[in-house]
């Protein structure tokens, strides 16, 4: 079958990918000369760590990923530590491991960025078509604040909504998870709260998002309005309705392929996001990782993005294959 | 072919239509009214520009925006059909009234959808009822009997050839038996043996009463000679000359069919694209088409009341050339130099 | 030369930019000495002395607006420059070869694009010690140069097959003569489209590193305002002069280069003006006449 020539040659491609970001994650950092260990040793010395702990912490990390070793070793030894899915261990949390400072983070990103994506991929499609057919004051309307909003950083919305709804009215909390002080336990008032915080920071993600993908969509179904099938279905007495179905799905092949561009900038962009409200999601983490010099989280953090977004990418590679006739046999050579 | 007795299958009158641009508005098919016997094949041909084109998708009830219908009466056996800016014409006429043979035929397949889902969706969409089955079935019999093979409704569009299509597209044009098939460029991007294979199934539908009548649009004089049974000349959005095949090729009344012809070299089908010398000037733009009869700027036998004057029709309903020197001559023929 | 008829988009994109390049460029020169320097007390509201009132070290925002758009400009335009170059090399070379050449480099680009930049962007400022604004520049360049060569490649397959570079090739031309010669011409208005975009990303690259923390050191940009904005409470505290002016003209960079990109795509490519017209309107009225052409486009005229 066509089909699994596609498979096959997607997956061998991404797992070319997946190692050559492997290896970028590991080499980039140690591409600068000198050796990282002693920099940021002192750098933390500078701040004011004991002696003491900064003996240990530098004979930790040269013991644990053999920094007195030549380099394709110590990538060996990273690959090693990578099977058994340990990160090593914080710097600046020392001696918490890295793996459970993530796996706290994770779920807040996660329950953060999926709805986002979802949500804003149904809701932008819609609006984009609904643009398109209407034409008129609506799609004039809906076109250019889409155009603005998606122009936009997600930073930049996200500081102005908390500016808006946080400090001018406050409506919403302007920062946190949750109420500072309370501890999360499985209750309605808790799950309440929780909600109470979550409103800006989605709604930051998913307006950007949604505005793209309207953007993009109302391009796709233009262009589809004025083609030639369309033309002839009409001529042989279609419905609009069935009209409206070839177009919908003809113009979500593309956008399927826009997802996969589009998963990326939201990924980083949701990073940056948790920095503005203060949520307690990875990219929060990432952000006092860095000001603290925490090279362990940096890099662990780095690897996950880098393969979430790869495997999502080929999850939606996958799904086109499926969705599209002519590309399983354009893949296979066939024409 | 028909003879001049079998009934009258379609009239037009007075067909008008505009396309809206920036500069104002061009009317690209400026009173045109024809007349169509069962069983005839109409050619209609003219150079690019000259609004055959935009006839088709009035006549196939296509038009839209920015393409207007301003005017126009359509009476296909006995049904009437006023055109204009605020009427819509009902959807079911298409396909099964009037039925579009598109330019292009490579791209108006739905590239995502299977020709037997294609069909199933066209029956369903003039008998809501209509079984799936019977559907494909009727489409298979089709094809049977224009001898293409079945197995094309299982496939893609991209899974089939150029030549393929086309036929595909015709067979799927004619489907629901339409009164009126209308044409449009449907050789100009094949080559010669598909142009002939083509023909051959247009006139098989016809003697087989798939078809009523056809309307050909081509620039391609030498295949309306091979198919066509009366040819309309247009230019600049008017009819020109209409009349027999033979009539119009040997003895044409109307100085640009004349001057057209004599820029076919040989007339034969096997000779296409031939490029012409010849006529001084350029066709007129159609934001401001000349005054009186427009062609009186290219033409050798013009006359003062060609400049200011539109011409009248000199001739009857089913030979006549819009043209003064025709109706100062009547029985006489414009040289073809050839 | 085409005739170009320019449209009122873009002037008033290309005139906002302007005006906000004026302030980076005028602003410092004007108020030089005066960065750095205490002015008031901690986040002091807008008063006479401070437009745009104080940082949580004391210094005028107003003057910390102007330096800092000057250094976002500033690694915006080099950061494109380079990413620029970079892909119109790239792709010139892929598109123009073929074969294994274009497979090669496509390969290198396709993986390129499929790493997300800002992982890059992250660890590379991270194991920098000191990071200038060439360096910053060359980092993001390195980045964002992908998508470019992309689309050059694609421009430039289309131009390979024309005629007139086999006379160039006969003629005995160099392959970095015909590039420069006679394909480049032709992607002019394409790699002009990419320039502008290039800026902008670049612009909004640095702005989001710089929020994380790893922005150019010693120097001011508008990204570095918003870090210490969030660094030091302001957001919380409502101090709003600290964070919404640097947010207000990052946005409208971003938004205004876009309006320029969009524009130029227009001036370019006249089909797309006036929104959903359909194309081939232009044979309607016939240009210029070589007698009677009988002839016809192929599936082009109406």
């Amino acid at each position: 079958m066509r089909l699994r020539g596609y498979l096959i040659g997607k997956t061998l491609w991404y797992l070319g990918a997946m190692v050559v970001a492997v290896g970028l994650n590991f080499l980039l950092p140690r591409l600068v000369p000198g050796n990282p260990v002693d920099a940021i040793v002192a750098q933390l010395g500078r701040s004011g760590t004991q002696a003491e702990t900064l003996e240990r912490i530098h004979r930790h990390y040269v013991e644990q990923f053999g920094l007195d070793q030549p380099l394709w070793s110590q990538f060996l030894t990273y690959l090693g530590n990578l099977a058994h899915f340990d990160l090593g261990t914080s710097f600046a949390s020392y001696p918490a491991k890295v793996e459970s400072l993530i796996l706290e983070a994770l779920p807040w990103t996660i329950g953060l960025q999926l709805p986002a994506i979802l949500i804003g991929w149904l809701v932008g499609n819609a609006l984009g078509a609904l643009a398109a057919f209407k034409g008129g004051l609506f799609d004039r309307g809906a076109f250019l604040s889409s155009l603005f909003l998606s122009s936009m950083p997600y930073y930049c919305l996200a500081i102005i909504l908390l500016y808006l709804f946080a400090v001018a009215l406050p409506i919403l909390p302007p920062g946190g998870g949750y109420e500072y002080g309370t501890t999360p336990e499985l209750s309605i008032p808790f799950i309440v709260d929780v909600l109470r915080h979550y409103w800006l920071p989605f709604f930051s993600l998913v307006l950007i998002f949604v505005g793209g993908q309207a953007v993009g969509m109302r391009s796709m179904a233009i262009y589809e309005l004025n083609s030639d099938y369309v033309n002839y279905g009409r001529s042989l007495g279609l419905p609009d309705n069935r009209i409206v179905r070839y177009i919908f799905r003809n113009a979500m092949l593309p956008q399927l392929t826009g997802l996969a561009l589009s998963i990326g900038t939201l990924v980083g962009g949701a990073l940056v996001t948790e920095i503005v409200f203060s949520y307690p999601g990875i990219g929060y983490l990432l952000f006092s990782a860095i000001s603290q010099n925490d090279y362990p989280v940096i890099q662990a953090i780095t690897l996950i993005i880098v393969i979430t977004v790869l495997v999502s990418n080929f999850l939606v590679e996958v799904a086109y294959g499926f969705v599209d006739p002519r590309i399983r046999a354009a893949q296979a050579g066939e024409r | 072919m028909s003879d001049a007795t079998s009934e009258v299958l379609l009239r037009a009158r007075g067909l008008r239509a505009a396309y809206s641009v920036d500069a104002g508005e061009v009317v690209a098919v400026d009173d045109v009214s024809l007349e169509v016997r069962k069983g005839e094949v109409l050619g209609v041909a003219g150079e690019s520009g000259c609004g055959k084109s935009t006839l088709a998708a009035v006549l196939s009830l296509t038009a839209r925006p920015p393409l207007f219908v301003q005017a126009g009466e359509l009476e296909v056996e006995g049904r009437r059909l006023d055109l204009g800016p605020d009427t819509s014409p009902p959807r079911t006429w298409r396909g099964e009234v009037v039925s579009l043979l598109p330019q292009g035929a490579m791209n108006s397949l739905n590239p995502t959808v299977r020709i037997r889902d294609f069909v199933v969706d066209i029956v369903r969409a003039h008998q809501p009822k209509a079984k799936r089955d019977e559907a494909i079935d009727r489409a298979r019999e089709r094809l049977e009997q224009l001898d293409l093979p079945r197995c094309v409704l299982d496939c893609y569009p991209h899974q089939l050839s150029g030549g393929m299509k086309q036929r595909v597209v015709t067979v799927v044009s004619a489907l629901l038996d339409p009164r009126l098939l209308i044409a449009d460029e449907p050789t100009s991007a094949l080559d010669v043996s598909s142009q002939r294979v083509l023909i051959e199934m247009l006139k098989e539908m016809l003697a087989r009463d798939i078809i009523g009548s056809v309307i050909f649009v081509t620039h391609d004089l030498p295949v309306l000679n091979t198919i066509a049974d009366r040819i309309a000349i247009m230019y600049a959005g008017q009819i020109a000359e209409v009349g027999a095949t033979r009539e119009v090729i040997d003895r044409p009344r109307h100085p640009y069919s004349a001057a057209l012809l004599s820029s076919v070299l040989v007339p034969e089908p096997a000779i296409r694209r031939r490029r012409v010398t010849g006529i001084p000037g350029s066709p007129p733009s159609l934001l401001n088409p000349p005054s009186g009869c427009r062609f009186h700027p290219r033409c050798s036998l013009a006359s003062e009341t060609c400049r200011t004057e539109a011409p009248p029709r000199a001739g009857d309903e089913r030979r006549y050339s819009r043209c003064w020197w025709a109706s100062r001559h009547p029985d006489q023929t414009v040289e073809v130099t050839a | 030369m085409r005739m170009v008829r320019f449209t009122p988009r873009f002037w008033i994109s290309l005139a906002v930019f302007s005006v906000v390049v004026a302030f980076g460029v005028f602003g410092p020169m004007v108020a030089g000495d005066k960065l750095g320097e205490g002015v008031g007390g901690l986040y002091d509201p807008p008063s006479a002395q401070a437009w745009l009132g104080t940082d949580d070290l004391g210094h005028d925002i107003f003057t910390n607006l102007m330096f800092g758009t000057r250094t976002s400009l500033v690694i915006g335009f080099v950061a494109g420059a380079f990413a620029t170059v970079i892909g119109v090399v790239v792709g010139l070379l892929a598109g123009y070869h073929g074969g294994r050449v274009e497979e090669a480099l496509m390969g290198v680009t396709n993986v390129a694009l499929a790493i997300p930049a800002i992982v890059v962007l992250i660890l590379l400022s991270v194991a920098l010690d000191f990071r200038s604004i060439v360096t910053m520049a060359l980092v993001i360049a390195i980045t964002s140069w992908p998508w470019t060569a992309r689309a050059v490649r694609a421009q430039t397959s289309s131009v390979r097959t024309r005629e007139h570079l086999d006379v160039a090739r006969l003629s005995g031309a160099g392959t970095w003569n015909i590039l420069l010669w006679d394909v480049l011409p032709y992607l002019m208005s394409y790699i002009c489209m990419a320039f502008v975009l290039q800026i902008s990303s670049a612009i909004l690259a640095e702005a989001g590193l710089s929020l994380l923390g790893l922005g150019p050191s010693d120097s001011v940009s508008l990204g570095i305002m918003l870090n210490w904005a969030l660094v030091g409470e302001s957001l919380r505290t409502g101090a709003w002069w600290a964070f919404v002016p640097p947010t207000v003209l990052l946005t409208l960079i971003a938004f205004t280069l876009l309006m320029l990109q969009s524009s130029l795509d227009q001036v370019f490519n006249p089909r797309l003006r006036g929104g959903r017209r359909r194309p081939g309107l232009a044979s309607l009225t016939p240009q210029t006449g070589v007698g009677l052409d009988v002839r016809g486009e192929e599936g082009g005229e109406r």
